[in-house]
């Protein structure tokens, strides 16, 4: 009896420590896995957006990693959950002076790595889309008006071309940023009025439709101000007020359902990442991109390369820091979206064929001259205006009335 | 005796349609609610089932109709033994029951309340059938009641019915009634009675739970009396006198010794040992008219006029659910009164709020120390506050609280009240029943009031601390002070009280000293037969 | 509740007995942490990342060095605030979900001192006050509902909530915003600010102001005739109405106490949170507040002092997670999962005995309704 009970025991405890084993066994496992050689560290702050927004923390993440494969680094991510952990994070990355250079995706990190900045003034740091001077510090910025002026031209002319009278852009705040956009857009449509007359000989009829909705949040707000410019005669809304682009979006959709048409104006146009694959790529023709993901890649390059300097990079076409959205972006972007669930896995082809119907409406010309004023902005024949006060935006309205008396 | 004896003496008739043999029952508190109840139920019967509260009536249906089951005994059909696990497989069987509170979904119809109990409620055919039965059984038995109507719409007799609907929708042959007339006007009951009676001509069974004299006459057939969970009497109705029925309720007839005898073993005082004769000329209390309402609305306290006078305990007697609660928390402040008037020493008390109540020198026992009495999860210094939290003593600077004094306070009443507890921060619920209930009565002598009311002070109380808080209440008297008891423990209320009323539906049968009462005139007092009547 | 659960303490009912008899289940709550943190151990196991890795980052970065504990301090600040306006209505016998709503409304009119001049400290005063005041009237919404037409608070608080969501983001976009930059409002003024306590990190003078709030909570609810009513109307309200406690009047100021509670929540997030002291857009730094107080009301069993120190170790949490981000390479969703599941075994033995007393007046309602129904 005692025998037996004595074996049970043993057969316990054998079976505990066997757990045990298995436990500690996964835990150097893991440990391995963790425990790469590397060339150093760069670390990645995100703002509560996080990965998965299939917007500027995912393009970020993505440059930054490949950066990080390419020159042999190891990335650490501190994603946010509040706004509150905006500073704590990149402190946290600073104090323990492993990193050689601590990247900031997001202008509304722009406080926190201010205050940050100042107080690790060793440490080198990188800011994407804001602007904060330091001398330790790389604000990179993007020409967001000469994205804005290809997307302008595209839309005057698909405009002209189908017979609209208006081209609309819905914007969030009025604050100086959007300026950058909506003076490019007007340069743009006027580039494309002309470009449009000199190709086909007519006399094309297009003015502009602008609204600012005083709104980054609300979503209702650019569904209203689309449903309005298309009551209008609008071929289509460029979006520039982030979220409320799924707004816009829908507006559209349901002016295609209304007129029971799959492909075909009236257009979206995204803006900031490419946005040509929201809803599943029937709708949107063309998206004006920021590099996000060249944005980082460069700056983590500049730390390996020795050119980190803590100035403010504006990058436009040339530095292939914005631009147009074309095929390949739009694959990376479907990951994304399947990565974080937004996306089905088959529907990869699915979106890509859609996308493909719904640019093939838009005329080849249009794509030429879209490419010749690309071509013209690189090489700089074409300078592309922007504002930065409303002083300086109203010269632009002015300037480009767009049919605006 | 053992169980064999009783079985070969009390052999089963041979028609008898469901036989409980020695059926006891001990609840896991150590309560005991029936001991060796036999019964024998026939077909095209009714039986009344008599009692007191706590009798062991309730305690009795509910192990015939499956919801509890016996701790010892057997409940004996033709067929066999049956045990019910549950009151759907004594439904199965042929009982069903109605209970005292009904068990109605307010929103639904009757229809949708009957489907209900069946296995699918919610069957749509199930539920068309459900109402074609209804239709059929509303004309058969004259039970009309509206099918398509919420039944929170209905009146309570109209509820009642879709109660016995519900019931007599599963064929049952022996149908439960507890206390059915309780909620039921007059008209009602007639209504209620000849329904019985044709049930019983299609040789149904039924036992009709009550403690109304009258009622046991004009519809029974026999009657059943359960006294402490004991059955002491089985006897045909029209044998039965209804002087001999209160007696066999209430207790044995008694001359005045052997009374005061049996007083003495259960450590009662014989109240002309005590009596002080300091009675006030003037009444400390004045209830003129005093008319309340219950919590369903009906008219529970009706008319009441009555005075207690410094120096005398005035007892209320009866049995409980007469309007003794409404009437105390009418007086307390707990509930408004519909009409009528009460004042303390000449000042008007209806309508203040208990705050109020206290300072004008009204301290009160309540009958449930759980939920009125204490706050149990507060500790005992806490607890000694209640209603006087607000006292100058007890409120410093910014109102304070002067924990200092306050726990002098409890010490204080620990010592003066025999308080067993290990300190004014033990809480409440720590504490014994009878500590709990010293504590509560402690906190309202020390008020000093004019006037104790005390509603069921030793209920559930061991007979130490029960002596304890009747000696308390007679020193009270003896200092003059002005005491209204109201108890449901007939034997306290006769030896303490100086004078005597017996409350039926909301009025006083008689007040009376309780020398001028033998016990058979309060059993049909009790049980609402007025004196003359029964003479 | 867990004061009066501890059982009878023999000879001690002196002042420090008062205080601490809440806190008595230290070592129920350090079991309760234990097995939170071995579910989550095995959790990060399964999914491939280190434990002890993550363990030992999150400590280090929670209570490492004064850094980490001013870290964690400054994340606790709020939480402490608005655990008290759960906890106070929990005493008082009610389920106030309400502090989110009422953190947004305190911290928006916290900002509108950025449009006062007013001299030096004055300012931080007058800010202060109007979110106390600002969070105060917006649980005076669900109160009132309550105390006139019986709607249950927690119904009407989550409601609420929602109308506070919107609104803020109505001032924050279109009221109070920043001129020149729309994603934020305007910010506090330097001088409306609470001053950094520890140089380099988030802790500033805020949280003198939160524990001082919990004391005069403390002392309100067990030294005051008030606070004396309100608790017994929360645990018995039969028993309180006997007592001639005014139980609308006991709720009312529950109600009160715990809105200026949020209101004043809110203002420490926008006051003395480096680097913006505004609120942003979106309200990602307002945001779950004072649903975040709710766990921590109840792994600090629903008393002021038990709750400073339940704050404290959220924030550890917090500021841990951080840190297990990037130094164990845990994602920040897999942290969050693992705080989630230490919050919960913690919290669990408070919510048990939460529902137990709301359960006996659940029943006793039930009891009226039936009676009534009955009628």
């Amino acid at each position: 009896m005692v025998q037996h009970r004595k074996k049970e025991k043993e057969a316990f405890v054998k079976k505990v420590l066997a757990l045990l084993l298995v436990l500690v066994l996964g835990v150097s496992l893991a440990g391995l896995a963790n425990g790469k050689v590397t060339n150093g560290k760069v670390g990645i702050v995100l703002d509560v957006g996080g990965r998965g927004d299939l917007s500027f923390n995912d393009m970020g993440f993505k440059g930054t990693d490949q950066a990080a494969k390419d020159f042999g680094l190891q990335m650490d991510v501190a994603q946010s959950s509040t706004a509150a952990d905006y500073l704590p994070n990149i402190r946290n990355m600073a104090r323990s002076g492993n990193y050689k250079l601590i990247l900031c995706v997001g202008y509304l990190l722009g406080d926190a790595l201010k205050t940050a900045a100042a107080e690790f003034p060793d440490q080198k740091f990188a800011i994407i889309d804001s602007v904060v001077k330091a001398p330790n510090v790389m604000s990179v910025v993007f020409r967001e008006n000469e994205s804005s002026a290809l997307i302008g031209a595209l839309a005057a002319m698909t405009a002209a071309e189908k017979g609209y009278k208006y081209a609309g852009i819905v914007l969030g705040i009025e604050i100086p940023v959007l300026y950058h956009f909506e003076a490019g857009f007007r340069f743009g449509m006027d580039w494309g009025l002309k470009k449009y007359a000199e190709v086909t000989g007519k006399t094309p009829d297009v003015g502009l439709l602008y609204t600012y909705t005083g709104t980054f949040s609300d979503i209702a707000q650019g569904k209203a101000a689309t449903e309005a410019m298309l009551a209008q005669g609008a071929v289509g809304v460029y979006n520039v007020a982030g979220p409320l682009g799924v707004g816009d979006l829908e507006a559209v959709t349901e002016a295609h359902t209304n007129a029971k048409t799959t492909y075909g104006p009236p257009y979206y146009f995204g803006v900031d990442s490419d946005q040509d694959w929201m809803g599943n790529g029937y709708h949107a023709l063309a998206s004006g991109m920021k590099r996000v993901d060249n944005a980082c890649y460069n700056a983590v390059k500049s730390v390996v390369d020795n050119t980190f300097k803590g100035v403010v990079l504006s990058l436009g076409l040339k530095q292939n820091g914005v631009g147009i959205s074309g095929v390949s972006q739009l694959a990376n972007f479907i990951d994304f979206g399947i990565a974080g669930g937004a996306v089905k896995a088959d529907n990869f082809y699915n979106i890509i064929a859609n996308w493909a119907l719904n640019r093939a409406t838009v005329p080849a010309y249009i794509w030429d001259a879209i490419d010749e004023l690309d071509a013209g902005i690189l090489s700089g024949k074409i300078v592309v205006p922007t504002a930065n006060t409303s002083d300086e935006m109203k010269a632009i309205r002015a300037e480009y009335t767009l049919g605006a008396p | 005796m053992t169980d064999k004896d009783r079985l070969t003496k009390n052999e089963p008739t041979p028609d008898y349609y469901l036989r409980a043999e020695g059926i006891t029952k001990v609840y896991s508190d150590g309560t005991v609610a029936l001991k060796e109840a036999d019964l024998e139920i026939h077909r095209g019967e009714i039986i009344g089932l008599l009692g007191e509260n706590g009798a062991g009536k309730t305690t009795f249906t509910k192990i015939l109709s499956g919801l509890l089951p016996p701790t010892r005994g057997r409940v004996i059909s033709p067929r066999g033994h049956i045990r019910f696990k549950s009151p759907r497989e004594a439904l199965e069987f042929g009982i069903g029951m109605v209970y005292q509170h009904f068990a109605l979904v307010g929103t639904f119809n009757a229809a949708e309340n009957v489907a209900l109990s069946h296995e699918h409620p919610f069957n749509r055919i199930q539920l068309t059938a459900t109402k074609k039965k209804l239709e059929g059984l509303m004309e058969e038995s004259g039970l009309h009641v509206p099918l398509d109507v919420p039944v929170e719409k209905l009146a309570v007799g109209e509820q009642q019915r879709v109660e016995i609907l519900k019931v007599l929708s599963r064929d049952i042959d022996l149908l439960i009634l507890d206390e059915p007339t309780s909620v039921l006007t007059p008209l009602e009951v007639d209504e209620l009675f000849s329904l019985l009676r044709r049930l019983r001509e299609e040789k149904k069974s039924i036992i009709l739970i009550t403690h109304k004299l009258k009622e046991v006459g004009s519809v029974t057939d026999r009657v059943v009396v359960l006294r402490h969970g004991e059955m002491v009497g089985d006897v045909p109705t029209e044998q039965a006198s209804t002087q001999q029925l209160a007696r066999l309720m209430v207790g044995k007839a008694l001359d005045k010794e052997s009374s005061a005898v049996e007083l003495q073993d259960k450590g009662l005082p014989r109240r002309e040992q005590e009596r002080a004769n300091v009675r006030s000329k003037q009444a400390v209390l004045k209830v003129d008219g005093l008319t309340v309402k219950g919590n369903t609305g009906e008219i529970t306290v009706e008319g009441l006029s009555f005075g207690v006078y410094g120096g005398e305990i005035f007892g209320i007697a009866g049995v409980e659910g007469n309007g003794q609660s409404e009437l105390v928390e009418a007086l307390t402040g707990l509930r408004l009164a519909k009409s009528g008037s009460a004042s303390i020493n000449g000042k008007n008390i209806l309508g203040l709020d208990p705050r109020e109540i206290y300072m004008m020198g009204v301290a009160h026992i309540p009958e449930d120390r759980w939920r009125l009495g204490l706050v149990l999860p507060f500790t005992l210094a806490e607890n000694a506050i209640l209603g006087v939290q607000r006292w100058e003593e007890f409120r410093g600077p910014m109102s304070f609280l002067r924990w200092g004094k306050i726990n002098q306070h409890v010490r204080e009443l620990m010592d003066r009240f025999e308080i067993r507890a290990t300190g004014p921060s033990a809480p409440a619920k720590s504490l014994s029943g009878g500590n709990q209930q010293k504590l509560i009565v402690g906190r309202e002598l020390a008020k000093d009031p004019q006037i104790v009311v005390a509603s069921q002070p030793t209920r559930g109380l061991d007979i130490g601390s029960a002596q304890y808080i009747r000696d308390l209440l007679v020193e009270m008297r003896g200092k003059g002070r002005a005491i209204l008891l109201v108890s449901a423990d007939l034997d306290e209320v006769l030896a303490l009280s100086d004078r005597i009323a017996i409350m039926y539906e909301g009025r006083f049968m008689t007040i009376a000293s309780p020398k001028d009462l033998d016990r058979e005139t309060i059993g049909m007092l009790m049980g609402g037969v007025a004196v003359k009547e029964a003479a | 509740m867990s004061q009066e659960l501890t059982g009878s303490v023999p000879r001690k009912e002196k002042f420090v007995h008062r205080t601490l008899t809440g806190l008595n289940p230290a070592i129920e709550s350090l079991l309760a942490a234990a097995v939170g943190l071995i579910i989550g151990a095995i959790l990060m196991l399964v999914w491939g990342y280190n434990p002890w890795k993550a363990y030992v980052a999150l400590f280090q970065g929670a209570y490492g060095d004064s850094y980490g504990w001013a870290s964690s301090a400054a994340s606790g600040v709020p939480l402490i605030l608005t655990a008290l306006t759960f906890s106070i209505c929990v005493r008082a016998g009610m389920f106030n979900i309400g502090a989110e709503g009422q953190v947004y409304i305190g911290a928006a009119a916290a900002v509108t001192v950025g449009y006062f001049v007013l001299p030096g400290g004055l300012n931080l005063i007058v800010g202060l006050i109007f979110a106390m005041i600002g969070g105060a009237l917006w649980s005076l919404g669900p109160a009132i509902l309550k105390l006139t037409r019986g709607v249950n608070e927690v119904i009407s608080t989550i409601m609420f909530n929602w109308i506070a969501r919107f609104l803020t983001f109505y001032l924050v976009a279109f009221v109070l915003v920043d001129p020149v930059r729309g994603e934020k409002t305007i910010s506090i003024p330097v001088s409306a600010r609470f001053p950094v306590l520890v140089r380099g990190t988030d802790l500033s003078w805020s949280i003198f102001a939160a524990v001082a709030f919990a004391i005069v909570i403390y002392f309100v609810l067990w030294h005051t005739v008030i606070g004396y009513e309100v608790r017994a109307a929360g645990l018995n309200p039969s028993a309180a109405r006997y007592g001639g406690i005014k139980s609308k009047r006991t709720m009312l100021l529950a109600f009160i106490l715990g809105g200026l509670g949020a209101g004043l929540a809110g203002a420490t997030i926008v006051m003395g949170n480096p680097p913006t002291y505004a609120i942003i857009s979106g309200l990602p730094q307002l945001m779950n507040t004072g649903f975040d107080g709710m766990a921590v009301a109840m792994v600090g069993r629903n008393h002021p002092i038990g709750i400073i120190f339940a704050s404290l170790f959220f924030g550890g949490l917090t500021a841990g997670g951080r840190t297990m981000q990037f130094t164990a390479g845990v994602p920040l969703e897999m942290v969050r999962v693992v705080e989630g599941v230490i919050v919960l075994t913690m919290a669990i033995p408070e919510l048990i005995r939460v529902f137990r007393v709301m359960r006996s007046s659940w029943s006793t309602l039930m009891n009226v309704l039936k009676r009534r129904r009955s009628a």
